[in-house]
């Protein structure tokens, strides 16, 4: 389809439901009662059946929590979060297998419709009898994507089970992980992000409900893209996600994270931990696109994204790479991270942030250069628009044992109008003269020159601005996995409907 | 944080020697500066002065000529350390330069506490220059806060230099004012003392005016210089140019804390920050945070920071053209470093503050 028809429809199914994933499905959930405390902890616990150590581990994060204080260096504005207003557990109530996709519920169906989903892997993912080796037989034709849906908190299902075990590699929601490999998640469940790192990821330790585990063993080279959708659903629920990828010697593992949320008035919690391990030789790429509920354009409703995403390049020449586009999300607070441990290691961060309306987003990186020789690569692009602020916070740590180290480092921002703004706040330590690190950073409006010449080849000016937009975002959108990068660019130009003229 | 710390003998006393209010409670409740906030991350004044003894000392103040008058200082940065400095000095000099005036201002601190404030203005459509020079003996604090305001069309040439001082620690805070069509050319060299913090806060009301801020440094082992400068644009039209470069020899710590913030007025503000870090040797730090607060669109504003050692080949150039390696790099690093005194205009300035330079880069290698 010509850019210029497809950005024209773009805005229209926009406007026609205003926010695309802004619905809301009617089923039965199974709440936790409303609010926080041990015994909160303690059902979620029992309600995953889980050993006595996990429980443990989240009563001493839940003790720390109460001890800690929110923190308020990030440059964003927030309303004081009520802890205790609000649910910490909900699951469909009725997560049993259906015997065809006739019975299952209708509006679930919907659900995974708006999502894009195709039938076919609903069935797997809604647990349809025999549906897992029928979609197996199918795939060996098609691209092959395992999704680990997770609807509100509980893992509905996951595809591809089969052929990713023949493979060795361990993909499940980590409730099940807790189950099925208790040792290998107990080895390094907070081994990356401990109980006590920060006060989001030790509420996380504390009530995470559930969220994705993979393990790729030695020399593996998982044999398909992983992916998770994340959707928020009941009302008043946090979401608590807790995703460990473990890729042991020599493995390599892509792992692709899709956000929708629905649309909401009052604002909803989410503060999910990712933890990355690497160990000798492996690689993990891990790729986010994040379109959460905004909030409307007043400011009202959307969703607070307080993640802590870190990777461990503990093996040598291991190398982790984060790609992420976020657009959703009335405020996101995330530094997906890289401690480069092992010699050699290489962390690479490729960012695209816009904020439009009443946005606000406080996200950037951390490379800690701890190994020789180790790597690290920043690419981030920041979008402002309306009324939103938008701030890249980064920080690059070579330490004194990190000969041979280097770091680029490049963040650009773009401001689309005169009420938004663009921030850039780079730390950047040296503790050895056997290291190289370079920042730089602009900070320009859409060029007039470039926009005038797009509108006198016949371009409208909101078109123009979405071609001028991915030109400028090109080097982090050429990261992204293909199915990722066709959904970045439409959601750029959605993103940023209504931005001019 | 949010607990009161325990406050030091030194913190104590000068709490004490304050009379009571909201500056002396400010400082009973939070202590001196320390790297829990943000602003003095990389420079722990509290941890500096921890064991500094608690008496006061004295700040000589040489200047070239006589204020004009003793007043109150006005207005001036709300930070503690400025408000410290002002709570405990006896009247502020001022000084109004004359067109074509040279001031000189020379501060050292004795062993002790000691506390000073001044101003310098110079009036609308005025030329001058001020050269200011600081010196802390061992066990002693200074603590100086400045206000210069250039007047429309007026042109100010600031030449600050720092001496080093082993077991001192000095924090100047200066407050600038920058009018329509102003220029100012600050040039700072700096070679550290046990905690040293040049801290600039400047205002720039842009319509044609201009601001361009130099600085080197080379620290020493057991030697911290913090250059801290926030630029605020106000009005469109402003341009800014900031060059840093330093070097930090074996236990050395150089900070770079530079911000550039653009209100929503300030369109076509045309501001570039840089900041070069040379590390000498094992053990060197160097700290950087080049920041942009930005919240106009009509802007070009960039901002540079890169950390390394020598160039390899550039040093196995000289090598191979007779140099040896202990003079190739003495060259290099001179060189480097010399790039912004270099745009000093006054010959004899600039050649002295190079010899200066010259004389430490030889004690360090």
């Amino acid at each position: 389809m010509p850019a210029v028809k497809e950005t024209i429809e773009d805005v229209r199914r926009l406007e026609a439901d205003k926010y695309k994933y802004g619905f809301t499905t009617e089923i039965e959930q199974e709440f936790a009662p409303k609010g926080l405390n041990e015994d909160i902890v303690r059902f979620i616990s029992e309600k995953k059946g889980e050993p006595q150590w996990m429980l443990d581990w989240r009563l001493d994060a839940y003790r720390r929590w109460v001890e800690m204080e929110e923190p308020t260096w990030a440059n964003v504005h927030h309303p004081k979060i009520d802890y205790q207003d609000a649910y910490y557990y909900a699951a469909p109530k009725n997560a049993a297998k259906y015997k065809s996709l006739d019975e299952v519920p209708a509006e679930l169906l919907e659900t995974y419709k708006k999502l894009g989903i195709p039938l076919r892997e609903a069935e797997v993912l809604l647990g349809v009898e025999g549906a897992e080796d029928r979609t197996a037989a199918e795939a060996r034709e098609a691209p092959k994507v395992a999704v680990d849906a997770v609807f509100d908190s509980v893992s509905v299902a996951t595809t591809f089970k089969k052929e990713l075990e023949k493979a060795g590699v361990i993909f499940m929601p980590i409730s099940e992980a807790l189950q099925e490999y208790p040792d290998l998640v107990r080895q390094y469940l907070g081994s990356v992000v401990p109980v006590t790192d920060n006060y989001f990821a030790t509420l996380n330790s504390a009530v995470f409900s559930d969220g994705s585990f993979v393990y790729v063993p030695p020399g593996v080279r998982c044999p398909m893209e992983l992916s998770t959708y994340f959707r928020m659903n009941a009302q008043g629920t946090g979401q608590f996600e807790r995703t460990l990828i473990i890729a042991d010697k020599g493995a390599y593992v892509s792992y692709l994270e899709g956000c929708t949320a629905p649309m909401r008035d009052e604002n909803q919690l989410h503060a999910a931990v990712v933890e990355l391990v690497a160990l000798d030789d492996a690689e993990i790429k891990y790729s986010t696109v994040q379109n959460w509920w905004p909030g409307d354009a007043e400011g009202k409703g959307g969703v607070y994204n307080f993640v802590t995403k870190r990777a461990d390049c503990r093996g040598r020449n291991s190398k982790v790479s984060w790609t992420q586009v976020e657009t959703g999300s009335a405020i996101t607070w995330k530094y997906p991270s890289c401690v480069l441990r092992g010699d050699n290691s290489q962390g690479e961060f490729y960012s695209i942030a816009v904020t439009n309306g009443r946005q606000q987003a406080d996200t950037g990186t951390k490379m800690i250069h701890l190994g020789r020789n180790t790597k690290s690569r920043i690419i981030a692009k920041g979008i402002s628009a309306g009324r939103s602020d938008q701030t890249y916070r980064g920080l690059v740590s070579v330490h004194a044992k990190a000969e041979g180290a280097r770091n680029f480092t490049q963040c650009d921002s773009l401001l689309i109008g005169d009420q938004c703004g663009a921030h850039t706040v780079p730390y950047i330590e040296a503790k050895t003269p056997k290291a190289t690190l370079e920042h730089e950073a602009t900070t320009s409006k859409l060029s007039d020159d470039q926009l005038f010449y797009a509108r006198s080849r016949g371009l409208d000016e909101e078109t123009a601005v979405a071609l001028l937009v991915n030109g400028f975002c090109r080097e982090v959108l050429q990261e992204l996995p293909m199915e990722f990068a066709v959904e970045a660019q439409a959601l750029l130009k959605v993103s940023l409907e209504g931005s001019v003229g | 944080m949010g607990v009161a710390p325990q406050l030091s003998a030194f913190e104590a006393a000068l709490a004490a020697s304050l009379p009571a209010g909201e500056l002396r409670a400010a400082l009973e409740t939070a202590g001196l500066p320390h790297r829990r906030i943000e602003a003095w991350k990389w420079s722990d004044l509290r941890a500096a002065l921890a064991k500094a003894p608690a008496r006061a000392g004295m700040l000589s103040v040489n200047a070239s000529r006589k204020a004009d008058e003793i007043t109150t200082l006005d207005r001036q940065p709300d930070l503690l350390m400025p408000r410290l400095a002002a709570g405990l000095s006896e009247g502020c000099p001022v000084y109004a330069l004359k067109d074509g005036e040279s001031l000189s201002l020379d501060f050292e601190g004795s062993e002790g506490a000691s506390h000073h404030i001044a101003a310098v203005n110079v009036p609308a459509g005025v030329s001058a220059t001020l050269h200011e020079r600081y010196r802390v003996v061992a066990g002693g604090f200074a603590n100086i806060a400045l206000r210069i305001v250039l007047g429309e069309g007026a042109t100010l040439t600031r030449i600050v230099e720092q001496d080093a001082s082993p077991n001192g620690v000095l924090v100047v805070t200066t407050g600038i004012d920058l009018s329509p069509r102003a220029k100012l050319h600050q040039t700072t060299l700096g070679f550290g003392a046990k905690l040293a913090r040049l801290e600039t806060h400047i205002t720039h009301a842009g319509e044609g005016a201009q601001l361009v801020l130099g600085g080197s440094y080379l620290v020493a082992s057991g030697l911290h210089l913090d250059q801290t400068g926030i630029v605020r644009h106000t009005g469109t039209n402003g341009a800014t140019r900031e060059l840093f470069k330093g070097a930090a020899a074996k236990g050395g710590r150089g900070v770079f804390q530079g911000k550039i913030h653009v209100e929503q007025a300030a369109q076509k503000t045309d501001a570039q920050m840089n900041h070069r870090g040379l590390l000498l040797g094992d053990g060197a730090e160097i700290y950087a945070k080049p920041e942009l607060e930005i919240y106009a669109d009509d802007v070009v504003c960039a901002h540079g920071n890169a950390l390394g050692a020598v160039d390899d080949e550039a040093l196995f150039y000289m090598r191979q053209r007779g140099l040896s390696e202990a003079r190739a790099r003495a060259v290099l690093t001179r060189s480097f470093l010399a790039e912004p005194l270099d745009a000093i205009e006054d010959e004899t300035v600039r050649e002295a503050l190079l010899a200066r330079l010259d004389a430490a880069l030889e004690a360090v290698s």
